[in-house]
């Protein structure tokens, strides 16, 4: 495997391990305020899920930017692209928004997650509020993905 | 559109009607009673007391809870469950029911149940204890200490027999086993009252723990009694207590028929307790009785026949609320856009004086779901489902509107899916008006024009709302500054005509000029200079809308996904078409509640923070009538 390729994988793999990490931290924050509450009030499981499963989205996008890159270098069909080294960095930097921001985001959208799982507790009418709060921190991340997008488009191969 | 028109109305009548007329009041379910102002007209009020009613509920509840334990039900028989319905009459029936002997009945069984079952639980403990002493031949009641001689039971550990052998050599001190365990042997010692401080720290370090019989074992032994025997008198009380139990429980799951007329009772005394804490709000003298709430003007002329046909020696009073007062709000929006009001009941309901947003978030809101998620697979089965789950289980008030929002939501993706997204990951070409994975800017400039026209919308109905306070010069210069300023900007950068950079010179020197309130021209003008600074955060708030690009892409993405692996799993011999079946099932599904929770989520932010707070004054007071409250039953 040629360096052009190798890098462009690097890439593709640290979108998906930077932004799984994130997420797993952040729901992980989520859940244990969750369970929590769910001991006093198991009837709660539904609302609740939704505010764990929030911070689990930047898993999702880093993992979609890597599809992405693998149906680019066509190493998903049969016939495989060789980038030249050049285009191996453009890949590799393209990925590196939607990773570094999933990873940043999703352990702060857990925190506020965290805390709306207790607002919830207190006030159980009030979901949208924190489910609104954590989408304020997601946004970052979604720009994030969005960059790596339309990076990853401009780049021919 | 947007909020209903809400009247004070005063009823005033004789006291002898004063339970009567709460009654029909919460027969028709359209005033909110309110507290009569008692300090100015010098009314009195007759204190009620709830808390017998209070308790008799908690006793209902605890006994529907007790019958429930032998209800046997299936979620979907939960989902299918219909409220048995009862009329006025039948609701009369119901209170006669002598519903205290049932009650009695049941809590007795209940009280002795656990009584039994903490002393089964006792008595198993006790011998489990006794089995491992089971091997002593001696009869209990010879267990007891001589005057030279102390008798002991216990446990050594096995590895340290080979001391204790040792120890009876140079002790006074006879043992035998009685019984062992995988690690434990049970002794029977024998020792010397003289030497028994000795030997007992001899015992201590080989590890030897003590046993003691204890006064429930030894008063329950007769003369002659062993060890095995009190085992077996302890398993014939086991087994009597759990023949007793289980005829309780018997007896209890007969009562089961019991429990649908305690759930009809709950519910009748529940309103019963509602009117009584009601009365409290009244005012009353001794021989007249006010009460006094709000209504919706279009019920009105309903209040006034339904007061008039059933108690007619009173005097109903209305008039439009006053300038201070605290109206309740009550959204009033045509049934297409009806389901859309739970998104502004989720933010918090308008204030009075406010615009509702109903109406206005409704198209966009439909339409970013619809391009959030771009799936009009998911869109099918989501309009499917929740069309089912209203047929079936036919949820009532938020519910029911949380579920048509729900089939909205499906409506609009099988549209937008079909022509930006897929049919479960594969896009019908012929269809397509933007393909996002081919091409993505096409979709960025929709998400982005839809951004901008929304914003403005915004900034339109705020506009709007200041005329209608009569704050002409900040509506028309400030608002108005904006509306001029925002599109010829973007006019001005895509076509580069001078005629659109001074028609955005003239709005943003509407906005420096007129956006500050301060007399000092100087200090208005940099005040004003500051306000024209919002402009970034109006290209925030445009730029935020492109999530819907991210958000409708991630889910064509993941959609093709989960396709190329179920594809994958179809080359495995056999049983591929298994694994191919239920990975298409299983990632669909998964994809489905991920990105409409995405998508649901995002879109309603757009509204919230993007949208509302260009024009939106939440801070209403919802209206909660004086009505019929069911939990178990339906009142018709």
């Amino acid at each position: 495997m040629d360096l052009g390729l190798t890098l462009a994988v690097l890439g593709g793999a640290l979108a998906v391990a930077l932004g799984g990490s994130g997420s797993a931290i952040g729901v992980g924050l989520a859940g244990q305020a969750a369970a929590g509450v769910m001991s006093e009030d198991p009837e709660k499981f539904g609302i609740l899920l939704l505010l764990v499963a929030l911070p689990g989205t930047q898993g999702i996008y880093g993992f979609l930017s890597t599809f992405l890159v693998l149906l680019k270098l066509g190493l998903t069909g049969a016939t495989a692209v060789k980038p030249s080294v050049h285009q191996g960095w453009q890949i590799f930097v393209a990925c590196l928004p939607v990773g570094i921001t999933g990873l940043v985001s999703a352990i702060h959208q857990g925190k506020v997650c965290a805390s709306g799982v207790y607002m919830v507790a207190k006030q159980p009418k009030d979901l949208a509020k924190p489910l609104v709060l954590a989408a304020l921190v997601e946004t970052y991340a979604v720009l994030g993905l969005l960059i790596t997008i339309l990076l990853l488009n401009s780049i021919k191969l | 559109m947007g909020l209903a028109k809400v009247e004070k109305v005063g009823i005033l009548a004789h006291a002898s009607l004063r339970s009567k007329l709460l009654s029909v009041l919460q027969e028709a379910g359209i005033v909110q009673v309110e507290e009569v102002d008692r300090s100015e007209t010098g009314l009195g009020s007759t204190p009620a007391d709830i808390s017998e009613l209070d308790h008799v509920l908690h006793r209902l509840k605890r006994g529907m809870d007790f019958l429930s334990q032998f209800e046997e039900k299936g979620l979907l028989d939960r989902i299918k469950a219909r409220k048995p319905a009862l009329s006025l009459q039948e609701r009369g029936k119901v209170l006669k029911f002598d519903y205290f002997p049932v009650l009695d009945r049941l809590e007795k069984i209940e009280a002795e149940k656990s009584e039994l079952l903490s002393h089964l639980k006792f008595v198993q403990k006790e011998t489990e204890f006794l089995l491992t002493l089971a091997g002593l031949e001696l009869p209990v009641s010879a267990f007891k200490s001589t005057n030279l001689i102390e008798v002991m039971v216990g446990s050594l550990p096995l590895s340290r027999r080979e001391e204790l052998a040792g120890l009876t050599e140079e002790m006074a001190l006879w043992h035998e086993v009685i019984g062992s365990e995988k690690r434990v042997c049970f002794l029977i010692l024998f020792v010397l009252k003289e030497d028994k401080d000795l030997i007992d720290e001899k015992l201590k370090e080989v590890e030897f723990l003590p046993l003691y019989l204890a006064e429930p074992i030894l008063s329950k032994a007769e003369e002659g009694d062993r060890v095995r025997d009190i085992i077996e008198k302890n398993r014939r009380e086991i087994g009597e207590k759990t023949k007793k139990i289980a005829e309780l429980d018997n007896e209890e799951k007969k009562m089961v028929v019991y429990r649908d007329r305690l759930a009809e009772l709950y519910d009748i005394l529940h309103n019963e307790r509602e009117k009584l804490s009601a009365s409290r709000l009244l005012g009353e003298t001794e021989k007249a009785v006010y009460i006094e709430g709000w209504v919706k003007s279009e019920d009105t002329p309903r209040l006034r026949s339904i007061l008039a046909r059933s108690a007619e020696e009173c005097e109903v009073f209305t008039r439009p609320p006053l300038d201070g007062e605290d109206v309740p709000v009550i959204l009033e929006n045509p049934r297409p856009a009806e389901p859309f009001e739970v998104l502004t009941k989720l933010y918090g309901l308008p204030h009075r004086d406010s615009i509702d947003p109903t109406i206005p978030l409704a198209p966009f809101f439909f339409v970013f779901v619809g391009l959030c998620v771009s799936e009009a697979g998911y869109g099918l089965i989501m309009a499917i489902l929740s069309l089912l789950y209203i047929r079936c289980a036919k949820p009532r008030g938020n519910a029911l509107q949380f579920f048509r929002l729900l089939f909205l939501l499906g409506i609009s993706n099988i549209i937008l899916g079909t022509l930006v997204g897929g049919w479960f990951g594969f896009p019908i070409r012929q269809l397509l008006v933007i393909d996002a994975l081919k091409d993505p800017l096409p979709f960025l400039v929709l998400a982005l024009v839809l951004g901008f026209v929304q914003v403005c919308f915004g900034t339109l109905l705020s506009l709007i709302a200041r005329l209608k306070k009569k704050n002409y010069v900040q509506a028309i210069f400030v608002q108005g500054g904006w509306l001029l300023l925002l599109p010829a900007l973007v006019a001005y950068f895509l076509t580069k005509q001078t005629l659109w950079g001074i028609l955005a010179l003239a709005g943003a020197s509407g906005i420096v000029f007129f956006a500050s309130p301060r007399r000092n021209l100087l200090a208005r003008f940099f005040g004003g200079l500051y306000s024209l600074y919002d402009i970034s955060r109006y290209l925030g708030d445009v730029l935020s809308y492109s999530r819907l690009l991210a958000l409708g892409m991630a889910t064509s993405v993941i959609a093709m996904v989960v396709n190329t692996l179920s594809q994958t799993a179809l080359g495995i011999p056999w049983v591929g078409w298994l694994f191919a079946a239920l990975i298409f099932a299983g990632g669909h599904l998964f994809n489905l509640i991920i990105s409409f929770l995405g998508g649901f989520v995002h879109s309603m932010r757009l509204q919230f923070v993007e949208f509302f707070t260009k024009f939106f004054q939440p801070g209403g007071k919802p209206f909660k009538p004086f009505k019929l409250e069911n939990k178990f039953v339906e009142f018709v």
